[in-house]
């Protein structure tokens, strides 16, 4: 039975390996991920110890054994509360909606372990093998089966908000659990709960967003920046930009030298494409310079600009300004002669999140368009990038949003009420160092 | 007060020649005597003219700038170095601020930004010489009006102010600027302003509106444009950048 143990510690070892070696963002399911992974390995370890001194009565001390059964059962019970946790979380972040519980699952951690730690623990003794019984052990399968209950219910009463691949390997795994469980209640000198323990976990990892396809994705946004970078060296263009800028001063053409002027900014900024984080303030700089041009091209267009000061050092995503206001621009404004005008506001919500907002006097969506938009928006994943002409789309800003900053962040449409639309960019408030 | 000379270093003639002609030295008390393409010709010409400003971009044939300015630095020390690069780069930056020239500027270069440069040296001349005439105990008038300002600076300030409080003609006071330290009224008060911004902006964690109004600037908008104008970048990125470099 010990080997069985053994193995699947390797397993689980294995998991932890390719888990903590990969680069990623972490949310609060991947933290939950990280602690289950390392309990079940500490109770995989307790697992096998309690195999042998649970056969070994004779040889090993009563206190030792109690003690090592204590541990066992103790992590146990902790990883099926980890098991709700994870469930809780998921359904909180794919349903949108909070437990009704509150602090309860937690509060009952605490009651559970607490009977673990104190009740006395009775061996039974069978030529098959040992186990144990008794109030102890009738206790602490109660308490696990509280938190399988409470999981399996959470998942089931909202199980078609949920990812359908997600769904059905925690189902899978809940199913075996139930299995595992009545075979171990079944005939009790199986002890193969660790095998349960297990399964579930592997079936955790497998759902959670695998780091490997996240980090492909990372690079696909890269080679599709890089793209943008255009063929020709930057440092080329913008040098001979400004050698022509010159010679339009020289020859006495201000106006001319003026717009080459914010069109060497222009390159000069995106050139710096390939960091994914810049400051607020740096992509206000390359919005200012293309509006410059655009208002230029255009003198019916017109920009107006209304940014809280103190968050112009705040970190964002690269490169997801200037693509809105161009789709702003193309879809609103073009299609009344590029006459009105575009407002760009930054400011902090009451719950501490950067709130970018776009407004655009254009012509609004044609009817049907903002459900379609909106669908593109939430299913983002679902959706193929793709590089329409020179713009890299408001899907790719989305998509980018959502890998740098986390799932709760990221882009939506509002309709204005005096015509035109709005672009809501919601960014996490990072002020630390991440450049 | 006596011309600066100045010594022009590009490979690009077209650069060059945007400097010479679109520039106003005449109005910031400078002459250009002189132009080199590469390194070599700006060693040689450095030795032979003696130039007070030399401006210089790094990427250049035969000997990179930082190469000459290391070189000539050793010689004359007194000199003043500006940088005009195309390449933003920090490792540039930090091996150009470890040689203390007085300025980086990046290409593609903004003349307006290139005046503010020129003046802060001026400036900056202008305060190291008075350090060394106040332990002679000489007061001259233009030092009561720079101390005034430094203590006033919260305040608004103007010429006609001034001239009140100290009972002389603003014309003579605007006249005085000029002559004693080579800039006029309005970019003295601008400069100590914006230094007195940096000094909070690094040592307070006070919001950008509070260090505007400390500075003088009742607007922060305004604060933020003149900032940027001055600095190149705005005062949340300055204190970004220089509290990253902290840490």
């Amino acid at each position: 039975m010990l080997r069985m143990e053994i193995a699947l510690f390797l397993v689980m070892a294995m998991v932890a390996c390719i888990y903590f070696t990969a680069e990623k963002e972490k949310t609060s399911l991947h933290r939950t991920f990280e602690v289950m992974l390392v309990t079940v390995m500490i109770h995989l370890v307790f697992d096998g110890i309690t195999v042998y001194t649970v056969n070994h009565l004779d040889l090993v001390p009563k206190l030792l054994n109690d003690a090592f059964h204590r541990l066992f059962i103790g992590t146990m019970i902790l990883i099926f509360f980890l098991f709700y946790q994870y469930i809780s979380i998921l359904v909180v972040e794919e349903a949108g909606e909070k437990s009704s519980l509150g602090k309860l699952p937690a509060v009952f951690l605490f009651v559970a372990e607490l009977g673990n730690l104190l009740l006395p623990v009775h061996y039974a003794v069978t030529p098959a093998g040992n186990y144990s019984d008794g109030i102890h052990v009738v206790f602490c399968y109660l308490s696990l089966g509280f938190y399988f209950v409470l999981g399996s219910g959470m998942l089931l009463s909202n199980r078609k908000k949920i990812q359908k691949r997600r769904r059905i390997a925690i189902e899978i795994a809940i199913v075996v659990e139930l299995v595992v469980t009545c075979l171990q209640g079944y005939n009790h000198t199986w002890l193969i709960s660790g095998m349960g323990i297990t399964l579930i976990t592997l079936a955790f990892y497998l759902i959670l967003e695998n780091p490997d396809i996240l980090r492909a994705e990372i690079v696909e946004q890269k080679m599709s920046m890089l793209y943008l970078k255009s063929q020709v060296n930057p440092h080329f263009l913008y040098n001979t930009l400004d050698t022509i800028r010159i010679q339009a001063q020289l020859h006495g053409d201000q106006k001319g030298a003026d717009l080459l002027m914010d069109l060497v900014d222009f390159f000069r900024l995106s050139v710096k494409v390939d960091r994914p984080l810049v400051t607020l303030d740096d992509e206000m700089e390359l919005l200012e310079a293309y509006m410059e041009l655009m208002c230029y091209r255009y003198p019916e267009l017109s920009c107006e600009y209304d940014i809280d000061p103190d968050l112009g050092g705040v970190s964002v995503p690269n490169f997801i300004l200037q693509p809105m206001v161009e789709n702003s621009l193309l879809h609103g404004l073009k299609n009344k002669g590029y006459k009105g005008e575009i407002k760009i506001s930054a400011k902090t919500t009451p719950d501490r999140k950067l709130l970018i907002a776009i407004r655009d006097t254009g012509s609004g969506f044609a009817p049907g368009k903002k459900a379609i938009i909106d669908d593109m928006l939430e299913n983002y994943s679902k959706q193929k990038s793709k590089l329409t002409g020179n713009s890299i789309g408001v899907l790719n800003v989305q998509k980018r949003i959502k890998l740098l900053c986390g799932r709760e962040f990221g882009l939506s449409y509002t309709e204005n009420e005096g015509g035109g639309v709005t672009a809501n960019i919601l960014l996490p408030l990072w002020e630390d160092e991440r450049l | 007060m006596k011309k600066l000379r100045v010594l022009l270093v590009d490979d690009e003639i077209m650069i060059r020649e945007g400097f010479k002609k679109l520039f106003d030295w005449k109005a910031h008390d400078c002459e250009v005597v002189g132009e080199a393409a590469d390194g070599m010709e700006a060693l040689t010409k450095i030795d032979s003219l003696l130039p007070d400003i030399v401006i210089m971009d790094i990427n250049i044939p035969i000997m990179n700038g930082l190469k000459v300015i290391q070189m000539s630095k050793i010689k004359h020390p007194e000199m003043a170095f500006i940088i005009v690069s195309g390449y933003d780069d920090f490792a540039y930056c930090r091996e150009a601020l470890r040689l203390q020239i007085t300025d980086y500027i990046l290409k593609p270069v903004n003349y307006e930004e290139f005046g503010t440069c020129i003046d802060n040296m001026k400036i900056a001349r202008f305060k190291s010489t008075h350090e060394e005439t106040r332990n002679l105990g000489e007061e001259r008038t233009i030092h009561g009006l720079t101390r005034y300002l430094q203590e006033h600076l919260k305040e608004e300030i103007s010429l006609s102010v001034l001239a009140e409080e100290f009972h002389l003609n603003p014309q003579y006071i605007s006249q005085l600027f000029k002559n004693e330290i080579g800039v006029n009224f309005l970019t003295y008060l601008t400069n100590i302003r914006l230094e007195h911004a940096k000094k909070l902006l690094i040592s307070t964690s006070l919001p950008i509106a509070e260090v505007s109004e400390q500075s003088g600037y009742g607007d922060y908008r305004v604060f933020t444009k003149v900032f940027k104008k001055n600095e190149g970048i705005t005062p949340s990125q300055y204190r970004k950048a220089l509290w990253n470099e902290g840490n």
